[in-house]
C-alpha cells in the first residue's frame, strides 16, 4: 500500500488531497440544519472542518535493527563459503530502511553485525536502555540461532527474526517461531519480513487509539489489557444532540452526492435521507476530534428505536471505515477492536456481522448494514454498492456492498482484550433483501477448515477480505494474545465416553 | 533483596497504621480519596490501610525490634503531577515504611496499584515479617487471592499462606452463583445453586479421602442459561475415571437437572480425590458449570433419580452443594505473609494489584498489565480527561 508523504494514516493522496479541497469548500459556506433543535451543544464546533486523517492516530514506532553473523571468513556451515555476506546485507539494510521510512518507523540499525558475545551484551543493554517498540535480527549463520533464542528471553521487547533462506533448518525455527513475543520471517520475500514491521505498527496504534463507547448516560474512561487502547465511554445523547447542530454545509452535501454519485443503484434512500447520514458522518468526525478520539461504537439500534435520530448512521460509518477510521454498531466494544485490527493490522476495512447458518448449501451468511466499500484496501478502488435503507427501521441510508465472489476472506473477533477468534473462508454469493430479511451487506461463505456453518464460532465478527490467518496468529503471538479457532467438525455427542 | 528468614523472633507488633488516634505531630491524620476519572473512588485511611469495596487492605508488620505502633501521616498527592495518589508515611525502628496507591483505569472497573517501600535507615540488614490479613472466604492462590470469584489482590511473587485446610472444599478460581439454576421439576436444592468457571477457568473440588480409597462419585448439574443444545457441553474429571464431556441441555433439557456416576478412585494414593469440571475444548461457552457433588461409599450404585430428588443424601458421605450455602472453601481463612530481608540502608519495594469497585485484579498469566503500564494507562486518562 502506498503512503502519502504527509500523514502516516494508511490513506491515499487522492483521498487526502479531496478531502483538503472539501474544507477550503466548506469554510465559511454554512448551510442550514435541517432539524436544529439542540442550539446549545457547540454549533461553532460543529459547523467547522474536520480533516479525517487527524483522526487516525500517528504513533511514534520505534525498532532497533541488528544483524547477526559470524566471525569471517566463512568455511562450511549454512549459509555458506558462497553466500556474499556485504551485499545480502547491504541489500537486507536498505530493504529495511525503505520499510521503515514507508510505514513511519524509526529504524535504528546497529552499523556493525553483532558477531561476538561482546556485541551480544552490547545489543541487549541497548535494548534495554532504550526501551525500543521491537528488535528487529537478521540471521546471518546458523550459529547465530543460539543468541536469537536468548534474545527473546532477555531484552523483553517483540523480537523480530529475519532468517534468509540458507540460515536456518526446520529445527530452528519450529519451536522459537511458536514463542509468544516472537516473529520469525524464514523467507526470502521481503514482504514477509516487513510484515513484522506492520505488525509493531499496529500495535502501537491500538496503544495510541481512544475508542469512543457512545452509550448509557455515563462518562468514564478504560484502558484495554494487552491493547492498551483508552475507551472513552459517552452518553448516547450526546450524538443526537450534537447532530442536531450539524447544518447542511458544503461538506455535507459534498459527502451526500459523493455517496449517490458513486452508487451503483440506489433503491430507497431519498437525498434527504443522503443529507442527514453525511450530516451522521460529520457530527462522528466532531465528537473524535472533541474527545481525542481515534475509533467510536454507538448503540446505534438504541437510538434509533428511540427515534432520537432521522437515520441511523450506517453510511456514516461506512465511509468512516473506508477512510481508516473505525466505526463500530452496537456499542460492541469489543466488535470496535476488531475492526480496528484489520484497520491497523492490514490495511482494509471489515464490517462486524450478524451470523446466519444457511443449512441447505451448509454455507455461512455474514450480514449487516455497515460494510466498508474499500475492502480491497484503503488505497484500492472501492467495491461496488447499492444505496438501500437500513433493513430494520426502513430509515436512512446504508449501503449494500457487493463482495467479489470467489475471493477469500477471513474473519476476526476480539473475545476480549486477550483473545481472537480467527477463521477464514471464500465468498461464494452476494444475498439480495429481500427474497432475504435481515441486514443489507449479506454474504454466503464457504468457510475453510469447518465441516459444518452452524459450528462458526462468535457473534459480530469482522469479515474482511483476503485471506489473513497466517498474519493475525502471527499478531496475536508477537502480543501474547490467545487465538482460537471454529471446531472443524461438529461438536462431540453429548456424552463421549462412559 | 528480599528472601525469606530463618526464624522470626520476639515482638510482634501489629504495624501502626491501623493506629489511628496515634498522630506524628507533623500534621493531622486524615483519609484521602483516590481514583480514576468518573469512577468510585477509593480510599486510604488515615491509618493508611486502603478501604475496597471487598474489606480493607491493612499490612501489618512484625519483627524483632520495631515498635508495637507508631505515627502514621497520610497525605494527597498526584503522581507525575496528574494521577490522584494517597501516600501514607510511617517510621518504625530503622525502618520507614512509605505506601503509595492510586487508580489505575484497567476496563472495566479499575485496579488499584499499591507499592509498600520499606527503607532500612541503619547501617545494619533488617528483617521484618510482612502480612496481609485476608477477608473470610478469600482463598490464596501462588500469585493471587480470589473473593467472591474475583482476584482482589495480585501478590508481587509467591506467597507464605497460613489457612488450615479444610476436609473437603473448592480449591479454583470459580465464581459461586447462588440460585442461577432454575430446575422445573422436584429435586434436591443443590441443584438450584452452581458455580461457574468464567473465562474458562476450572471448577476443582478436593476431598480429603483414605489413601487409595476407591468412592462412587455423582456429579449434578442443571442448565439454565441455553436454550439449544452444543453451546456448554462440560467435560468432568473425577479421580480414577475417563474424563467425560456431557452437554446438559442435551441430555437431560433446560431447566432439568441430570446425574451422571463415577466410579471413582484416590489413583495417586495422596488421600485426596480430585473432582474437576472443565470448559469443553471449542465450546460456544467455555464457562463450565457445576451444581452438585456426592460421594458415597464404593459399591453404593446409587440410584441416580434418587440422588436427583436428595433422597440419597443420608447414604453420602460427603455432599457439596456447590456454589450453595453450605458450599465451602478447601481454604480456612488465614493471613499471608512475607519473610522481608531488607540490606543495610537498602530499600525494598513490593507493588500489590488491588481489584477495585466491584472489579478484579490483573491475573498473572493472562493479563499483559505490569506496574509500567498501569502507571502509563493512569497518566494518559488522567492527561487527556476532561468533566462535562
Amino acid at each position: 500500500m502506498e503512503n502519502h508523504a504527509h500523514c502516516d494514516c494508511c490513506l491515499t493522496r487522492r483521498q487526502c488531497l479531496k478531502f483538503a479541497g472539501s474544507a477550503a469548500m466548506t469554510t465559511g459556506l454554512v448551510g442550514k440544519a435541517l432539524e436544529p433543535t439542540f442550539g446549545q451543544a457547540k454549533p461553532a464546533a460543529a459547523t467547522d472542518y474536520v480533516p479525517v486523517e487527524t483522526l487516525r492516530p500517528s504513533p511514534a514506532v520505534r525498532i532497533t535493527g541488528a544483524i547477526m553473523q559470524m566471525p569471517r571468513p566463512y568455511w562450511l556451515g549454512w549459509p555458506g563459503t558462497t553466500y556474499d555476506l556485504d551485499r545480502f546485507q547491504k541489500l537486507y539494510r536498505s530493504q529495511a530502511a525503505a520499510s521503515a521510512k514507508k510505514l513511519g518507523i524509526a529504524l535504528d540499525m546497529l552499523a556493525d553485525p553483532i558477531q561476538d558475545e561482546q556485541g551480544y551484551a552490547a545489543l541487549v543493554k541497548r535494548v534495554k536502555d532504550q526501551k525500543p517498540d521491537a528488535l528487529q535480527i537478521i540471521i546471518q549463520h546458523m550459529n547465530c540461532w543460539g543468541w536469537a533464542d536468548r534474545l527473546s528471553r532477555d531484552v523483553g521487547v517483540p523480537l523480530l527474526i529475519f532468517s534468509p533462506i540458507g540460515t536456518s533448518f526446520t529445527g530452528h525455527v519450529i519451536g522459537l517461531s511458536r514463542r509468544p513475543g516472537v516473529l520469525i520471517a524464514s523467507t526470502l520475500e521481503w514482504a514477509g519480513v516487513e510484515a513484522g514491521f506492520r505488525m509493531v505498527r499496529a500495535k502501537r496504534l491500538f496503544e495510541e487509539s481512544r475508542i469512543l463507547w457512545i452509550h448509557g448516560n455515563q462518562r468514564g474512561e478504560t484502558v484495554l489489557d494487552h491493547l492498551g487502547t483508552k475507551v472513552r465511554q459517552i452518553p448516547r445523547d450526546t450524538f443526537n444532540k450534537y447532530f442536531a447542530t450539524v447544518p447542511v454545509s458544503a461538506e455535507v452535501k459534498d459527502v451526500a452526492a459523493d455517496g449517490r454519485r458513486h452508487a451503483k443503484k440506489i433503491v430507497e434512500p431519498t437525498p434527504d435521507d443522503s443529507l442527514n447520514s453525511a450530516r451522521a458522518y460529520v457530527t462522528a468526525k466532531h465528537l473524535l476530534r472533541e474527545e481525542k478520539a481515534n475509533a467510536l461504537s454507538m448503540d446505534c439500534l438504541g437510538m434509533v428505536g428511540a427515534k432520537l435520530v432521522p437515520t441511523p448512521p450506517c453510511f456514516a460509518w461506512t465511509r468512516l471505515q473506508d477512510e481508516g477510521i473505525t466505526a463500530g454498531c452496537e456499542a460492541d466494544l469489543f466488535g470496535a477492536t476488531s475492526l480496528m485490527l484489520t484497520s491497523y493490522l492490514l490495511g482494509r476495512p471489515s464490517y462486524m456481522n450478524d451470523p446466519v447458518a444457511e443449512t441447505h448449501k451448509n454455507l455461512l451468511i455474514v450480514s449487516h448494514c455497515t460494510s466498508g466499500t474499500r475492502i480491497a484496501g484503503f488505497d484500492m478502488p472501492p467495491a461496488p454498492y447499492v444505496l438501500r435503507n437500513h433493513s430494520e427501521s426502513a430509515l436512512g441510508v446504508s449501503t449494500q456492498v457487493l463482495w467479489p465472489k470467489g475471493e477469500p476472506v477471513t474473519l476476526v473477533r476480539f473475545t476480549g482484550p486477550g483473545e481472537l477468534i480467527v477463521d477464514t473462508g471464500r465468498v461464494v454469493s452476494n444475498v439480495e433483501t429481500p427474497p432475504a430479511g435481515g441486514c443489507r451487506t449479506s454474504v454466503e461463505l464457504a468457510m475453510d477448515d469447518i465441516e459444518d456453518c452452524r459450528d462458526v464460532m462468535g457473534f459480530h465478527q469482522c469479515v474482511t477480505l483476503g485471506n489473513h490467518k497466517r498474519e493475525v496468529e502471527s499478531w496475536a503471538q508477537l502480543y501474547g494474545l490467545r487465538v482460537v479457532h471454529s471446531p472443524r467438525y461438529a461438536p462431540q455427542p453429548a456424552e463421549a465416553a462412559a | 533483596m528480599i528472601r525469606r528468614m530463618a526464624l522470626v523472633m520476639g515482638l510482634a507488633a501489629l504495624f501502626g497504621w491501623m493506629a489511628m488516634d496515634r498522630m506524628d505531630g507533623m500534621g493531622q491524620a486524615k483519609s484521602v480519596e483516590f481514583g480514576s476519572p468518573a469512577s468510585p473512588p477509593s480510599r486510604m485511611d488515615a491509618d493508611g490501610s486502603i478501604l475496597e469495596d471487598w474489606g480493607k487492605l491493612a499490612f501489618t508488620i512484625t519483627g524483632e525490634g520495631l515498635a508495637a505502633a507508631g505515627p502514621v501521616s497520610v497525605e494527597g498527592t498526584k503522581l507525575e503531577g496528574i494521577v490522584p495518589a494517597a501516600v501514607a508515611r510511617a517510621k518504625r525502628g530503622p525502618l520507614e515504611i512509605t505506601t503509595t496507591a492510586f487508580r489505575s483505569p484497567t476496563y472495566p472497573a479499575g485496579t488499584d496499584v499499591v507499592t509498600l517501600a520499606i527503607k532500612n535507615t541503619s547501617g545494619a540488614p533488617a528483617s521484618a515479617r510482612l502480612g496481609l490479613p485476608l477477608p473470610d472466604g478469600a482463598r490464596v492462590g501462588r500469585r493471587t487471592v480470589m473473593w467472591g470469584g474475583r482476584v482482589i489482590l495480585t501478590l508481587p511473587m509467591p506467597i507464605e499462606v497460613d489457612a488450615q485446610k479444610r476436609e473437603w472444599g473448592s480449591d479454583d478460581d470459580s465464581t459461586p452463583m447462588p440460585g442461577w439454576s432454575r430446575p422445573d421439576v422436584e429435586c434436591d436444592p443443590a441443584f438450584r445453586n452452581i458455580r461457574a468457571g468464567m473465562n474458562g477457568v476450572p471448577i476443582v473440588y478436593k476431598f480429603s479421602v483414605p489413601n487409595g480409597s476407591s468412592h462412587d462419585v455423582v456429579l449434578g448439574l442443571c442448565e439454565s442459561h441455553w436454550e439449544s443444545s452444543g453451546m456448554r457441553p462440560v467435560v468432568l474429571k473425577v479421580e480414577g475415571c475417563p474424563a467425560l464431556t456431557v452437554d446438559p441441555l442435551a441430555k437431560w433439557g433446560r431447566h432439568k437437572p441430570g446425574a451422571l456416576l463415577f466410579a471413582a478412585k484416590d489413583e495417586n494414593g495422596d488421600g485426596t480425590l480430585v473432582v474437576s469440571a472443565l470448559p469443553s475444548p471449542g465450546a460456544p461457552d467455555p464457562n463450565p458449570i457445576l451444581n452438585a457433588i456426592w460421594l458415597f461409599p464404593a459399591g453404593t450404585s446409587p440410584n441416580l433419580e434418587q440422588v436427583v430428588l436428595g433422597r440419597m443424601n443420608a447414604v453420602a458421605t460427603r455432599m457439596a452443594d456447590v456454589g450453595g450455602e453450605n458450599d465451602q472453601s478447601l481454604y480456612l481463612p488465614g493471613k499471608a505473609e512475607y519473610n522481608i530481608a531488607i540490606p543495610a540502608n537498602g530499600v525494598v519495594e513490593l507493588t500489590f494489584f488491588v481489584g477495585a469497585a466491584g472489579g478484579s485484579a490483573p491475573m498473572p498469566g493472562k493479563s499483559a498489565w505490569t506496574l509500567d503500564t498501569l502507571r502509563k494507562a493512569a497518566v494518559e486518562v488522567n492527561r487527556d480527561w476532561k468533566e462535562k
